[in-house]
């Protein structure tokens, strides 16, 4: 295995801040998680928005337990992660803190909080939710934009080297099933990915 | 006896299913493939190529939800037409078939969205299928007396750990395999080898794979925690099912071993490969060479030509 | 039963000028008397007032009238008043209607007076064709058997128990267990006092062993309970102690020699019971027990017991049988053992206990001598933590809060402080901390002085150190916003209050209901919380729900005095208005039919097989849903009868039926939202011709049927909210199952679907119904009455057809 292929998922951090910006001037810049809460911040509708999407819910059931949080791996290494902060931002309508929060790129989708949260809150479907608004805000990490492309052109998410596909054949491997990039332009048309993803490129 | 009964009872298991290989198994992870194909031969799942197939959608969940909804429908819709149920090597493709493919026959709503978007595509989402990680497939379909009965060489002075991965059970909701909290199925295929299971602390814990493009040190923390907690308990070795896990573990293993200044050494096998030698496959035909922890120590640890001390 | 010919009188009351200032009092009093069978008709200012009731007991003498209608407020403002006064003028109260015309006309249509005094004048036809066809009805009366039955010898059923005796009644106090005093006698200290539990508890259990009017059955099981209100008959089964308890001095000789020992259930297995014991020494009674399973027969106890004889290792279970007059269930609660929980390691981790385990540990009279030790290797803890909602506040198992858990995890955080001070660190990791009874907030601060450590945020997860036997504590610290992991040596878990393995045997045999928790259903969660829907069956005490100590003590003191209403009287009086079965026209004579003995929500109705079905008239409560399931129309409810409801309709509907919407009220929600909307003023469209129902589940397939078949622009069925509002337990949850069939029915024959609707209305609800009323004008404007007609022409004949059988009876008896 070549240590220098270039492997989307190991690529540092700071790609990842690069993309997380929006359209320049479009929206305000990344709140602190810390800062003091303003009054113009609240969007108290926003509970409403995100508990009526697929996932969403169980939203307002949450009764601040921590559970999530305790019992999420990634916040047991994190200074920052926290999964139940985002959920209070989200129930206190603090829209805008939350949607740029660099934090929301680094839940795992493990779904242990789904799983354990005593209220039902599907924690982790939650914040997809989030995700997916705050790319249609602009705001999305590079390394989606790199999948995104890679399944677009090639149908799956790595574009695999022809070394590979050659290797596959000489150690008896059936060939790889073909992917259809007409069927996945098609089907993000539909969906209205292209133009997230495209919105993406441009930010 | 009644009608339905009777079925049950004499409706032969299904042998036959469409192997969806996903994204990162033939990019990186082949040993995983190349060992499931012989183990699974010698149990008699007859695995039957994809003519085509797409991303399962979940890395870009984060992007657009109906997007992976559409992308793994389309794959079910793929399979309906050959009337074949999938299985799949990796948890998250697995968990995000079994998910859609379950929402998709619960919600009518939801299944008439995904099915407008899968129009232009000329398919369209019937729910005739089921789809299943590999590891269930070995549980309930072939079944640990038949898998037990294989084993040529059992692995008894081996200790193994695991690490089954999030997505083979969670959510526990929509992939509705076993109890996400106290699962007993790897235990039970790595007991079924022979081999001497080895618990140990924050077993469930995630191995932060999913968040490496975005944050590089968590997961290589988290790892390295779960690596330690490994060596720790006493065992030889630990089985992966998951092509992301088993980068994780074994491909960043050096890397841990550098970042950290650990020795840890813990040969990382797919669990194929673990049955495939207690079967008696050569580890050259499990393609252990490619794990980028040596395991040949274990390998002399089971045919007894090392002390096992 | 009288079947002369019917003599009218009408008295339309202006109420001042609450209804004559916009009625035209004089023009509906004229109409009133032209209406037939009307014999009188008069108006008068307050018809409730003296002068008032003394005309209408006058007119009855003077003009032999046998039936009366005032037209004046609601009946749940004076229906009880004129019943009285028609019933000092020798006229049956059940011959008195009420025509609603305040409420449900002057009050909400003030700005269009004409259409208000239409309104009215349709109000008082739809009384009068009511009053045409009432009925004569007689209170009923049983006799009262003054026993009670107590069912659970813990703190509440003691004072059931005690309280009853006092007041000179008879009580058998029923114990499953050896002994009395349940949970309680299992506690070391209570809060917020700190009073020793067995000290305070102990002198109440030997009162009632030596009580002359309390019978303890101990070590027996309820087995069958039938009868009603003052006549139950109870049937109990006595497990054999092996021992002849008249016999036995409770010396404990035999105790003494017995070589056999076996973990003590009543110290949550912590201790040991000889194979001959009591389960504790303050056991009341104090009779000996042999345990078969463990006893080895060496017959050494039958030696040391000697001439005294008590042993007899022949004994049988007996059966008993009780006549008494009440019941009180007083059968408290389980505590969750939380082994299915892999996250908290409870079974599989040695020092992590529950509760009540940890008061046995810390009771000096404990298992351990009152010494708090580790169970891994027998020393004393340096750090204990609680964790609390164990199971409880959690939708994968107990949604409720198990309410006195906070409490004790204080007492026993307190007790740890005091006794080992600074040498043990005690935290409580907790969501929300509970403490709003008398004394309780001083005792959480209390705890705090001492220096227990609280952390709010929900213990995720424990994890054991396999070498020390030490535990982490994962949670998050949410004051800090910081998942931690805390290290403790010793975890106790405050696991949730749960219902008896048995509370659903127990629900069945006594016929009352369980909620959604799976605990004794009151019948009203405010008003009536002790009652149960069975007249006659009461509950105490945590088998209703979780309870403390006070609480338990006052409801079983609530419960007495409850049951002693009944258990003071000779004769008991039951409300007439029930349902009665036709004997003749019941369909189970031929075939296996009993739908009104499965609907009834009461279990009041008896169907076996190959026998018509029998109401039990002293269990009915009247609320009619059985009348309406019968599907042979074999079932009346007295004063609502099919016939009074369908000669309303046809009253209602008489004139313009398409304009109009016919509302079928139940009495305790709905109708009297509509009051409310009425006395608040709300102004609504006059379209609504209500008709009253004691409850929504009354209402037939065949009224909403009859309704449209006579033109009815829209029908509305007005009923208490789901799931719990009912006032007849589930009467509205049979009356929508009964409305979710026949909406599509009715869609599918070609009408449109805001014409029929289910309307849930509270009694507070004036707004929503006054809201409701102009909405649905709306829509009936909206569709129009020339599609209405169109829609009713094409169901008429369906209709006909439908209503066929019910047809020519009914016809008959209007004009």
């Amino acid at each position: 295995m070549s240590k220098t292929q270039s492997n989307p998922r190991e690529r540092p951090s700071e790609t990842a801040k690069k993309g997380l910006r929006a359209k320049s001037g479009e929206e305000t810049a990344e709140i602190s998680a810390t800062a003091p809460i303003r009054a113009q911040e609240f969007d108290p509708h926003f509970k409403h928005e995100v508990s009526k999407t697929h996932g969403g819910e169980k939203l307002k059931q949450c009764f601040q337990c921590g559970t999530c949080t305790s019992d999420c791996p990634i916040a047991r290494f994190s200074d920052s992660y926290r999964p139940r902060t985002l959920i209070r931002m989200t129930l206190l309508g603090l829209k805008d803190r939350v949607l740029t929060s660099e934090t929301l790129w680094l839940c795992a989708a493990c779904f242990t909080c789904t799983d354990r949260c005593p209220q039902d809150v599907e924690v982790a479907s939650v914040i997809r939710i989030l995700r997916n608004t705050a790319v249609e805000k602009g705001y999305m990490p590079q390394i989606f934009k790199e999948l995104g492309s890679s399944i677009l052109e090639t149908g799956v998410a790595y574009r695999i080297p022809d070394l590979r596909l050659k290797k596959r054949a000489q150690i008896g491997l059936p060939p790889l099933p073909k992917g259809n990039p007409e069927a996945m332009t098609k089907l993000a048309k539909a969906t209205g990915f292209s133009k997230l993803l495209k919105r993406g490129e441009q930010a | 006896m009644t009608a339905p009964e009777k079925n049950a009872k004499t409706t032969p298991k299904p042998t036959r299913f469409l192997l969806f290989l996903g994204c990162a198994i033939p990019y990186r992870v082949s040993s995983y493939e190349i060992s499931t194909r012989k183990v699974l031969q010698q149990l008699g799942i007859e695995l039957v190529e994809m003519p085509e197939y797409n991303c399962c959608g979940l890395p870009i969940d984060p992007v657009n939800h109906s997007m992976t909804l559409t992308l793994a429908a389309r794959n079910l819709c793929l399979a309906e037409q050959q009337g074949l149920s999938i299985i799949a090597l990796c948890p998250g493709c697995a968990g995000t078939l079994r998910k859609v493919n379950k929402k998709l026959k619960e919600n009518k709503e939801l299944k008439e969205e995904i099915n407008g978007y899968l129009k232009a595509t000329g398919l369209e989402f019937k729910g005739t299928i089921e789809a299943k990680h590999v590891l269930q497939l070995l549980v309930e379909d072939v079944g640990l007396e038949k898998i037990k009965a294989s084993v040529k060489t059992p692995l008894t002075r081996l200790k193994v750990s695991e690490h089954a991965g999030c997505h083979v059970t969670r959510p526990a909701d929509s992939v509705d395999f076993e109890n996400p909290e106290d699962p007993q199925a790897l235990k039970d295929l790595v007991e079924a080898t022979g081999a001497e299971y080895v618990e140990y602390v924050d077993k469930l814990a995630c191995c932060g794979a999913p968040i490496a493009g975005v944050n590089d040190r968590i997961p290589l923390q988290l790892t390295k925690e779960k690596l330690t907690h490994i060596r720790n308990a006493g065992a030889h070795a630990m089985v992966t099912v998951c092509p992301f896990c088993h980068m994780m573990f074994d491909t960043n293993q050096p890397r841990i071993e550098r970042l950290f200044n650990e020795t840890l050494r813990i040969p990382v096998l797919h669990y194929p490969q673990l049955l495939g030698l207690a079967m008696g496959f050569s580890p050259e035909e499990l393609a252990l060479k490619a794990l980028r922890v040596d395991a040949t120590q274990i390998v002399s640890r089971i045919s007894g030509k090392e002390d096992a001390s | 039963m009288t079947e002369e010919k019917p003599r009218i009188g009408v008295f339309v009351c202006h109420c001042g000028l609450n209804i004559a200032g916009v009625i035209d009092v004089k023009d509906l009093t004229d109409y009133a008397r032209s209406l037939p069978d009307v014999f009188f008709a008069k108006d008068n200012r307050y018809t409730c007032a003296d002068p008032g009731q003394d005309e209408i007991r006058k007119a009855i003498k003077e003009n032999k009238l046998n039936r009366v209608v005032v037209a004046a407020c609601s009946p749940r403002m004076h229906e009880p008043t004129f019943r009285k006064t028609c019933a000092e003028a020798d006229l049956n109260p059940f011959f008195f209607e009420m025509a609603n015309i305040r409420e449900f006309s002057s009050w909400c249509h003030p700005s269009t007076p004409e259409e208000a005094t239409e309104k009215a004048k349709e109000i008082v036809r739809m009384a009068v064709a009511k009053a045409r066809l009432l009925q004569p009805l007689k209170e009923i009366e049983v006799p009262v058997t003054n026993k009670a039955l107590v069912i659970g010898g813990g703190i509440a059923g003691i004072n059931s128990a005690l309280d009853l005796a006092e007041m000179g009644f008879k009580v058998y106090l029923l114990e499953k267990t050896e002994s009395i005093g349940g949970h309680m006698a299992q506690l070391d200290k209570t809060f917020p006092t700190l009073d020793c539990s067995i000290c305070i508890e102990g002198p109440k259990m030997v009162d009632v062993g030596r009580h002359s009017n309390i019978e303890i059955i101990s070590y027996a099981d309820l087995i069958s309970v039938s009868g009603y209100v003052g006549n139950f008959k109870v049937k109990i089964k006595k497990k054999p102690r092996y021992i002849i308890a008249d016999n036995c001095t409770g010396c404990g000789e035999c105790r003494d020699v017995c070589p056999i020992e076996y973990p003590n259930e009543w110290d949550v297995n912590m201790g040991v019971r000889k194979a001959i014991s009591v389960p504790f020494e303050q056991a009341v009674p104090l009779v000996y027990s042999i345990n078969l399973d463990h006893c080895i027969e060496c017959y050494k106890c039958v030696d040391s017991c000697g001439a005294r004889q008590a042993i007899n290792f022949d004994q049988e279970p007996e059966e008993i049988e009780l006549d008494v007059g009440a019941i009180i269930v007083a059968t408290g609660f389980d505590i969750y053992m939380p082994y299915d929980d892999p996250l908290y390691g409870y079974g599989k981790y040695d020092n992590v206990i529950t509760a009540l385990e940890f008061e046995r540990l810390i009771l000096a009279a404990g298992p351990t001598g009152g010494k708090v030790i580790r169970a891994s290797d027998g020393k004393k803890p340096h750090s204990v933590a609680f964790i609390q909602c164990v199971g409880s506040r959690n939708l994968k198992k107990y949604e409720y809060c198990s309410g006195f858990c906070c409490m004790y995890a204080l007492k026993n955080a307190i007790l740890l402080k005091e006794k080992y001070k600074e040498d043990v660190e005690v935290y409580v990791l907790y969501m929300d901390m509970r403490t709003p009874f008398k004394g309780y907030e001083e005792f959480y601060r209390r705890a705090r002085d001492l220096g227990v450590t609280f952390i709010r945020g929900r213990a995720s997860h424990i994890i054991e150190d396999s070498q020390t036997k030490n535990l982490n504590i994962r949670a998050e610290d949410m004051t800090l916003g910081q998942p931690i992991e805390l290290p403790a040596e010793m975890v106790v878990l405050c696991t949730a209050a749960v219902p008896k393995t048995d509370a659903g045997d127990l629900a069945r045999i006594l016929s009352i209901s369980r909620d959604a928790n799976g605990f004794f259903m009151e019948s009203h969660p405010k008003l009536k919380p002790i009652d149960t829907p069975v007249d006659g069956i009461f509950v105490a005490g945590a088998c209703q729900a979780p309870k403390d100590i006070p609480y338990s003590v006052s409801q079983g003191s609530g419960a007495a005095a409850r049951a002693a209403t009944i258990l003071s009287k000779d004769k008991w009086k039951i409300e007439p208005i029930v349902a009665e079965v036709t004997p003749e026209l019941c369909r189970n004579t031929r075939v296996k039919c009993g739908i009104c003995a499965d609907r009834c929500p009461y279990g009041s109705i008896e169907a076996i097989e190959n026998q018509p079905a029998k109401v039990v008239t002293a269990m009915c409560h009247g609320c009619g849903t059985c009348v309406a399931e019968c599907p042979a129309d074999a079932i009346i409810q007295k004063h609502f009868t099919d016939e009074q409801i369908f000669a309303q309709i046809e009253e209602a509907l008489k004139k313009n039926p398409e304009g109009k919407i016919l509302g079928l009220l139940c009495n305790w929600c709905c109708y009297a939202g509509a009051d409310l909307a009425g006395t608040s003023r709300f102004e609504y469209p006059p379209l609504i011709r209500p008709i009253r129902v004691m409850c929504s589940g009354r209402v037939d397939r065949d009224f909403v049927l009859e309704a449209f078949r006579r033109g009815a622009g829209m029908v509305m069925i007005g009923a208490c909210h789901l799931p719990y509002d009912c006032h007849y337990i589930s009467g509205n949850l049979r009356m929508k199952a009964r409305m979710d069939a026949l909406a599509p029915m009715l869609e599918k024959l070609g009408l449109s679907p805001h014409r029929f609707r289910v309307e849930y209305v509270s009694a507070a609800e004036g707004l929503k119904y006054a809201e409701l009323m102009k909405e649905m004008a709306e829509k009936l404007d909206e569709l129009g009455p020339e599609k209405i007609k169109a829609e009713n022409a094409k169901l008429k004949p369906i209709l006909d057809r439908m209503l066929a059988k019910k047809r020519p009876q009914k016809a008959q008896s209007s004009k």
